[in-house]
């Protein structure tokens, strides 16, 4: 699943993944006629519509045999809101199923493949923002540190308040844009001050606020995504 | 009751609040400070994540049987000679209490630190009675003679600097008055002695209320929950129905928890267990106790989308943790209660129309649910709200518009794929270096702090014929 | 008005629309809690070291000053000690059967102005008396009916003899106690407390309860602590190691 934000905007995230995937031996599909997993309408309470999306990507992904999605957002939507969206009982059923079969990428990497050296693609320190979904909707603090640890060639640092939101929140950053942004540049403020030259994120929405507040500040500290920096060592497990 | 806030929208109080530094600065010392104690405080308690299961499962189980333990306090409250009175509507709250000061020709109220006494606005309806209601709490002795509201559940004044307290006590008191915290305290003890010295009505809420024994609980730090509860003739406690639980034995538990998520401490400085009034033989105790239950839009969420918020205990943790809280404080919200709890609460006390935009006043980060001591899924009731909103046609026809043409689009991959050529047009005037810095319209709300990415000249998917040919190459 | 058969019927209307929400239980109350708090206080006793040492290590925490004497008959001169250091004059205290040892006659003797309080009810104008005599007071005497180690938190039982103002109005409290109030746990407290409830109350208990956990403090003026607020400034405990005399209440 290439998530929206990820087809429209960052295109060059999802062919890191493909190509990354396939050097780990994998073999990657892309169903067509995906648009999206339904989160932002979902979150905004427009849950008829939201449901309809999500019907629409159980068709899409009946036949895969794992779903691995770049963005934790859309990874818990597919996971933890398909199912009790679904009414009837084959659909939910189907939704469980998908919500079983669908993995964040670190979580894909860490914990289906097993797979936790590679080399980074970027050189020099590197810190880690917690997406919130990632983090407190999938539990998850630990995969993506554990890739980001064992970089060959990048410092991993921790960063301070990396727990805390970034404020973009879907459609909140335009709700109420002031607010979405006095939070980014809390984050921003000490993202700079962590000495990072990058910070890493696993979530579409949150690269799209952090992109979008270093570019407007002419930082020289980038945002990326975690396929943006891991490179398959050589021989590595 | 007016609500003075709301003559401006909630974005643009928000933007007031950004806005001051002073408020800023007090809010970031603040909560984190909070956030740090109560970290700590749960890290060393081991079996704190336990306690908070059995909390939520208590408040759960006795939602259940709520008829049954308000009988049984009920029964007990009145074995021991207090009265009992019911309460539809704050307003209906509100003409109780002033009755009881009617009838016993109360003059001057001292309160402890009291949210519903808050939200059904007694302290108005007294003054307005003739009788000179006093707050004791430190905070809240502040926010009165400021004429303000409380910015947080148990940090009142958590928006004013010592040097603006000092002004305040100079002007309001008569009496110069320096910045300095413990003189200022000082000073608020002196003036606050005399008046639970002199008072006739005590005033109180209630943190638990327990069935089994009819017993009154109340936590505070100061100890004018003590004085309020012992100096006067006449105590009323004002009690949300559904801070009842069923024993001393489930008390315990609540205060394992309670003061760890409010402020870090293992417990608070007073735990005062009120069994009604005087007994023959004390000094002290009232000569009446009252217990006024509070409904106002509780019980309609028994069965209500919001029931889980009836679990709330007031701790204010949701408040310390939640990015948006932390950017605007409580005044921003417009309502008795703040923070992301808040918005439910408002939605409970004054229908989802209140909270129109409020239900919007959220990232949806999560912090909140990890926060509360009894794990109220808060964000996922924000949602609900929201979902409220849009079907009862409250949200604004414009944004239904967007949302409705959102969800035809996603799912329909052709119009989703013309939107994006579309857009890749449409971006074209907009482009700076890669990145677009200013879009017209509502797009500017993103643009006008943030730059936004191009749509890609080529997407994923018209990528994808290319990349399932590398894979065979 | 509403009344109380239609709040209650309102409520009943609305649970039966949420049949089925949600799952939960109360927390597990002990039957006889009486018998069962003998059964803890027999088992207590071994380790009662332990246990002091732990509050020891609490009190001190939230700002407590934690005394140990020997016998009974020292206590008033470390309340004296305390008194005499902070420059005090008056003192309030609980009756002496209350107390578990009379302090009002030595501290009387040592120069302070000492008023204990009457052991039965007495009229309007004599509680008016006591109660400014407490709120002019320096020091307020009280026993303690329930320590407890894991929070460093001294409980009062008020009624006749034992008065709410003497741990309250003046600015330092001085609480008298022995291993036999010394619990480990705050779900051990919750047994004591099950078991002051089980049944009628005795005639001279009073009608509040109160967990005092350290000096009065607040930190609402830009979060910075401040003792002494509304109650007192200084709080003591004084720990007697052979014990005090039974005590009534």
């Amino acid at each position: 699943m290439v998530t929206c934000l990820g087809d429209v905007f960052y295109p060059e995230i999802g062919e890191r993944i493909v190509r990354l995937l396939r050097r780990l031996g994998v073999n990657v599909e892309f169903p067509a006629g995906q648009t999206c997993c339904g989160l932002p309408l979902f979150n905004s309470g427009y849950h008829a519509d939201a449901a309809a999306v999500a019907r629409r990507t159980l068709v899409i992904f009946g036949e895969a045999e794992q779903v691995v999605v770049p963005s934790g957002s859309c990874a818990w939507m597919v996971k933890h809101e398909y199912p009790g969206l679904m009414t009837d009982p084959a659909e939910r059923a189907a939704a469980e199923r998908l919500a079983g079969r669908t993995h964040e990428l670190s979580q894909f990497l860490v914990k289906r493949l097993g797979r936790r050296r590679f080399t980074s693609a970027v050189p020099g320190r590197l810190t880690y923002h917690d997406s919130c979904h990632l983090l407190r909707g999938l539990h998850e603090a630990e995969s993506p540190r554990a890739l980001l640890r064992g970089l060959a060639g990048a410092e991993f640092v921790e960063l301070p308040g990396c727990d805390e939101c970034c404020g973009f929140g879907g459609s909140f950053s335009v709700r109420l844009p002031e607010v979405s942004t006095a939070i980014l540049d809390k984050k921003l403020d000490s993202v700079e001050a962590s000495g990072a030259d990058a910070v890493v994120a696993c979530d579409a929405g949150c690269l799209m606020q952090m992109r979008g507040g270093l570019s407007r500040r002419g930082s020289r500290v980038r945002a990326l995504h975690l396929a943006e920096v891991l490179e398959p060592s050589e021989g590595g497990s | 009751m007016s609500e003075p806030e709301l003559a401006t929208p909630l974005r643009e109080r928000a933007g007031q609040a950004l806005r001051d530094t002073f408020l800023q600065e007090a809010l970031s010392i603040a909560t984190t400070k909070f956030i740090d104690l109560r970290r700590e405080a749960f890290a060393e308690f081991p079996e704190g994540e336990a306690l908070r299961d059995q909390a939520r499962a208590i408040k759960e189980a006795t939602l259940q049987r709520l008829d049954h333990y308000l009988e049984m306090l009920i029964d007990n409250v009145e074995r021991r000679g207090g009265h009992v009175h019911y309460a539809t509507s704050a307003e209906e709250a509100r003409s109780i209490v002033l009755e009881i000061a009617r009838r016993t020709g109360a003059r001057l109220a001292v309160k402890s630190k009291s949210m519903a006494t808050e939200e059904i606005h007694l302290n108005d309806a007294l003054q307005a009675a003739g009788v000179t209601p006093v707050e004791t709490d430190l905070g809240e002795y502040i926010i009165q003679l400021a004429h303000e509201r409380p910015s947080h559940i148990i940090a009142p004044a958590i928006h004013k600097t010592k040097a603006q307290v000092a002004e305040l006590f100079t002007r309001a008191l008569g009496r110069e008055a320096p910045p300095d915290p413990e003189v200022l305290t000082r000073i608020a003890r002196a003036e606050l002695r005399e008046k639970f010295l002199q008072a006739d009505l005590g005033i109180s809420g209630a943190n638990f209320g327990v069935a089994e024994t009819g017993t009154i609980v109340l936590v505070t730090n100061e100890g004018n929950g003590r004085m309020v509860t012992s100096l006067p003739r006449v105590h009323v406690a004002v009690m949300g129905v559904e801070k009842i639980i069923p024993s001393m034995t489930d008390l315990v538990v609540f205060l394992a928890i309670l003061a760890k998520s409010a402020t870090g401490q293992t417990l608070s400085v007073y735990t005062s267990l009120v069994n009604g009034p005087r007994r023959g033989g004390e000094l002290e105790g009232p000569e009446e106790f009252h217990l006024v239950l509070l409904d106002n839009g509780r019980i309609g969420q028994i069965a209500g989308p919001l029931r889980e918020a009836l679990s709330c205990l007031r701790c204010g943790a949701c408040l310390n943790v939640c990015p948006v809280y932390r950017q605007i404080g409580g005044h921003a919200y417009g309502y008795t209660y703040p923070g992301p709890i808040g918005i439910l609460l408002t939605a409970m006390l004054n229908g989802t129309e209140s909270v129109r935009d409020l239900a919007h006043a959220s990232s949806l980060c999560g912090a909140c649910l990890d926060a509360c001591p009894v794990r109220i899924d808060i964000p996922r009731m924000l949602i609900e709200l929201r979902r409220d909103v849009g079907e009862q046609r409250i949200a604004p026809w414009a944004e239904r518009v967007v949302f409705g043409a959102l969800g035809w689009m996603l799912q329909r991959p052709a119009l989703y794929r013309t939107a994006v050529r579309l857009g890749r047009l449409a971006q074209r005037p907009f482009m700076r270096r890669g990145m677009i810095r200013w879009l017209p319209l509502f797009f500017g709300a993103w643009t006008r702090t943030r730059d936004l990415p191009p749509v890609a000249r080529r997407t994923f998917q018209e990528r994808w014929a290319e990349l399932e040919r590398e894979s065979r190459s | 008005m509403t009344a109380r058969t239609e709040f209650l019927a309102r409520i009943r209307g609305e649970m039966a629309r949420a049949s089925g929400a949600g799952t939960g239980v109360p927390a597990v109350r002990p039957d006889r809690p009486r018998e069962r708090l003998d059964v803890l206080r027999r088992e207590l006793a071994e380790g009662w070291r332990e246990n002091l040492a732990r509050f020891a290590r609490e009190f001190e925490r939230v700002g407590g000053v934690l005394h140990r004497v020997a016998d009974a008959r020292e206590v008033p001169e470390t309340i004296a000690r305390i008194a005499q250091e902070q420059g005090m004059r008056s003192v309030v205290t609980w009756h002496a059967a209350s107390l578990g040892l009379d302090v009002a006659t030595p501290l009387a003797a040592r120069g302070l102005q000492t008023t204990a309080a009457p052991a039965a009810e007495v009229d309007a104008p004599e509680r008016a008396r006591h109660r400014a005599l407490a709120a002019a007071a320096d020091l307020g005497v009280t026993g303690v009916d329930l320590a407890v180690a894991e929070t460093g938190t001294l409980v009062v039982v008020s009624g006749a003899g034992r008065p709410r103002s003497a741990s309250l109005l003046p600015a330092c409290h001085v609480a008298v106690f022995d291993r036999e109030v010394l619990v480990e746990s705050l779900a051990q407290a919750g047994l004591v407390l099950e078991a002051w409830h089980d049944g009628a109350p005795p005639e001279d208990r009073g009608a509040s309860i109160n967990f005092i956990t350290g000096p009065s403090r607040t930190a609402d003026i830009e979060l910075t602590l401040t003792r002494g607020v509304h109650g007192p400034r200084d709080v003591h405990a004084v720990f007697v190691e052979q014990g005090l005399a039974a005590r009534r209440g």
